[in-house]
């Protein structure tokens, strides 16, 4: 065991807050637009200056534009960006999981396709898996995929898609077998969201930094080229790219920070001297730190190439522990003016409640917890 | 004792249930909201009927006007009911037209219908203040918790009698809590209504033991709250039961909010649902209300450290 940074990475570390530093100023303003167009015309010219120091996806093999380097690059990378309100966007799902996904399932021309625009920071992918009826039961979706000639028309609709609005391509589960084939009948496909018979229209939500749509299939026609993997094998390739999701965005990092600003603001407002106050500051300190290590260790399993484990189930529990205790301590410390737009801890707040749903509800981890660590008998 | 409501207490609730489906409810609230305005009509037609006076009435009381407050913010009334059914009849002051706002302890932060109010009542010491304020100087603050927010600018004040501070700040207490029950009380009915009508893994959400206790556990604690504030309000707002009545509200609105919107996915977090009109706005409450610690504070005060 050992705790300590090697020197790689921590000097690697030293570079990025420099180059964040200098590339940021200026965009906490418009942290809480995640997904609006301001946001996201933003991620594309910060992504390709990212891209040109590569460190937009440093983790990938050479030969597909990557620099080779490893897991916990790839980490700290991730944890600067939340920190910092995820300026890249969307495209931390393409960094972390469309393109390793393409790049374990893809056919070589899927690769030259697909991966060299991620690696250059020109497109946005979205994550087209929930429907109305298939969210924590994501097996029971009914988005169907025809087999047409040299390709296959889909018919059906996706929810809940953060920025669909704004992307490029669509990474989407459809049903290729039949209902009863549950997990077995679906498979991925690779949907240019231009494509005729797509429509995307967007929910009024309010989580601070997301906007939600919903994309209509009105037989959509793609080619045979569009299937990620084998046909009806897509339920494999989508447990994969869960356990990257997972913990591919360290949303402690930036709960972690807030609570930092928190603090300060309470200290010059002299109330950090109350015991009550400073005693929740340390428990939600304590918790964003239990988030930290163990999101630590998926990492350390992940750099030794090891399977992915429950281990990152617990590792997101524990960082939606983190995110609702700040979130609490917000309102409880700050009173009225955590309810000011854009105030401190008002979109940390607001940002909580989605915490334990969006990629892998809290009960999910829970229950794979119960299940797969802790051995107990399915209810 | 008696749990149960009396013909009389019936008979108003009916009243005003029928008044507030005519010019409250879930409608009627998004419209105001998108103006960010106060409901003027509906308190006129409040204090036509008489709803304005329960706390002094002969038939009714201090109980009677605590419960139509739980019933306008359950119906979300766009009003201020604590002032105007509670402090302001409990202090002996005239109702004046239009939103009252108060600050419990230290400077306002922003306040709910700050923009529109013209009186704050603030707890100075031991006396209450009396603040006159002026619309046009009030700095509205966007939000996104439902309520119009505005910091207010007082003009002049006035400070009442010795020991009105306690008066003040205990039936404030309660009003704000029971709006928070009336509310937590449609947040859960919904909750628990949407576990039983969704399906996930063939069976019914509510159907999943993991659901249920928290459900169960929301209702104990949302149950324990609404009586406490009955109680409390019956007895006349005394220091420790409104702080402990204040203080388990509290506790049962940050689980509650936690808790209704976990189990309700991502749907209820979008502005088409209804289920953010309650959850939002409690947060109001929360904060108005020192986030659990002033009242958590002053029962163990009132109980335990009153000779300190
Ligand atoms: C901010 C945000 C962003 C999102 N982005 C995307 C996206 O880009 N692409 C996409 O495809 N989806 C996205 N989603 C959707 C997300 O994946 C779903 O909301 C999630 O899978 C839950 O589904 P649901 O909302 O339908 O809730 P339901 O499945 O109806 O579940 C409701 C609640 O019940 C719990 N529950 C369900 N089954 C059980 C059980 N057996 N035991 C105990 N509890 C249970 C759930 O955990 C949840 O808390 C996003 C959601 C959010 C909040």
């Amino acid at each position: 065991m050992e705790f300590a940074w090697n020197e790689a990475d921590a000097a690697f570390r030293r570079e990025l807050v420099e180059f964040l530093d200098r590339e940021l100023v200026g965009w906490e303003r418009s942290e809480t637009g995640l997904g609006s167009a301001v946001h996201s015309d933003f991620s594309r010219g910060f992504v390709r200056r990212l891209a040109e120091r590569g460190w937009l996806t440093p983790h990938w093999p050479e030969e597909y534009g990557g620099g080779g380097q490893g897991a916990w690059q790839h980490f700290v990378l991730g944890e600067e960006m939340w920190k910092r309100g995820e300026p890249r966007g969307p495209q931390y799902m393409n960094v972390n999981w469309v393109g390793p996904s393409v790049i374990k399932y893809g056919t070589q021309e899927q690769k030259r396709r697909i991966l060299p625009p991620i690696t250059r920071g020109e497109v946005f992918w979205c994550q087209g898996f929930s429907e109305p009826e298939a969210g924590t039961d994501l097996a029971a979706l009914k988005t169907r995929a025809v087999r047409d000639g040299d390709g296959y028309v889909l018919t059906g609709q996706k929810i809940w898609t953060s920025y669909a609005n704004e992307a490029d391509h669509c990474f989407l589960l459809a049903r290729t077998g039949s209902a009863a084939d549950g997990r077995d009948g679906i498979s991925v496909f690779l949907l240019p969201l231009r494509t005729p018979g797509v429509e995307v229209r967007r929910i009024s939500g309010f989580v601070g930094d997301h906007s939600f749509n919903e994309v209509f299939l009105t037989e959509a026609r793609v080619g045979a080229d569009c299937l990620l993997g084998e046909e009806n094998k897509g339920w494999e390739i989508v447990r994969r790219t869960l356990a990257y999701e997972r913990v591919g965005a360290p949303r402690y990092a930036r709960a972690a920070l807030v609570l930092d600003r928190m603090a300060e603001r309470c200290r010059a407002d002299g109330l950090l001297s109350d015991s009550g106050v400073r005693e929740r500051f340390g428990q939600a300190r304590a918790l964003c730190e239990a988030a930290r290590v163990l999101v630590y260790r998926v990492i350390d399993e992940r750099a030794k190439a090891k399977e992915p484990s429950a281990l990152a189930n617990q590792a997101r529990a524990a960082m939606v522990q983190a995110e609702r205790a700040v979130g609490d301590l917000a309102l409880d410390a700050l009173g009225g003016e955590a309810l000011v737009e854009g105030a401190l801890g008002d979109a940390q707040f607001r940002n909580s409640l989605g915490a334990g749903i969006a990629a892998g509800s809290y009960e999910v981890q829970l229950n794979l917890i119960s299940r797969l660590i802790l051995k107990l008998p399915k209810e | 004792m008696d749990f149960d409501p009396s013909p009389t207490q019936r008979a108003l609730l009916d009243a005003l249930g029928t008044l507030l489906s005519r010019s409250a409810g879930t409608d009627r609230s998004r419209e105001l909201a998108e103006r960010g305005a106060y409901d003027h009509v509906l308190e006129a037609v409040l204090r036509r009927d008489g709803f304005l006076d329960l706390f002094a009435s002969e038939d009714a009381g201090p109980l009677e006007a605590t419960l139509a407050v739980e019933l306008i913010a359950a119906e979300l009334g766009a009003v201020t009911p604590v002032p105007h059914l509670l402090v302001l009849p409990a202090l002996g002051l005239e109702q004046p037209a239009g939103p009252v706002v108060a600050s419990l302890d230290g400077p306002a932060g922003p306040v709910r219908y700050g923009a529109e109010a013209t009186q704050l009542l603030l707890a100075d010491g031991d006396r209450c203040v009396v603040a006159e304020l002026d619309p046009a100087a009030a700095e509205p603050v966007p939000s996104a918790y439902g309520y119009p927010l505005a910091r207010v600018v007082p003009a002049w004040h006035r400070e009442l009698a010795a020991g009105t501070a306690g008066t003040l700040v205990n039936w404030w207490r309660v009003g704000a809590s029971a709006e928070a029950v009336g509310m937590m009380r449609r947040a859960l009915d919904l909750t628990v209504a949407y576990t039983k009508d969704r399906t996930v893994f063939r069976r019914s959400l509510g159907s999943f033991q993991a659901l249920q206790h928290r459900l169960a556990e929301l209702s104990v604690l949302v149950e324990g709250a609404r009586w406490l504030v009955y109680e409390a309000a019956f007895n006349g707002a005394p220091a420790e039961a409104s702080a402990v009545a204040a203080a388990h509200t509290m506790t049962a609105l940050g689980r509650l909010t936690r808790e209704t919107h976990q189990i309700m996915g991502a749907i209820g977090l979008t502005t088409e649902h209804d289920l953010h009109l309650w959850t939002l706005r409690l947060q109001a409450q929360r904060a108005e209300l020192g986030g659990g610690q002033g009242p958590r504070r002053a029962a163990a005060d009132a109980r335990w450290a009153a000779a300190s």
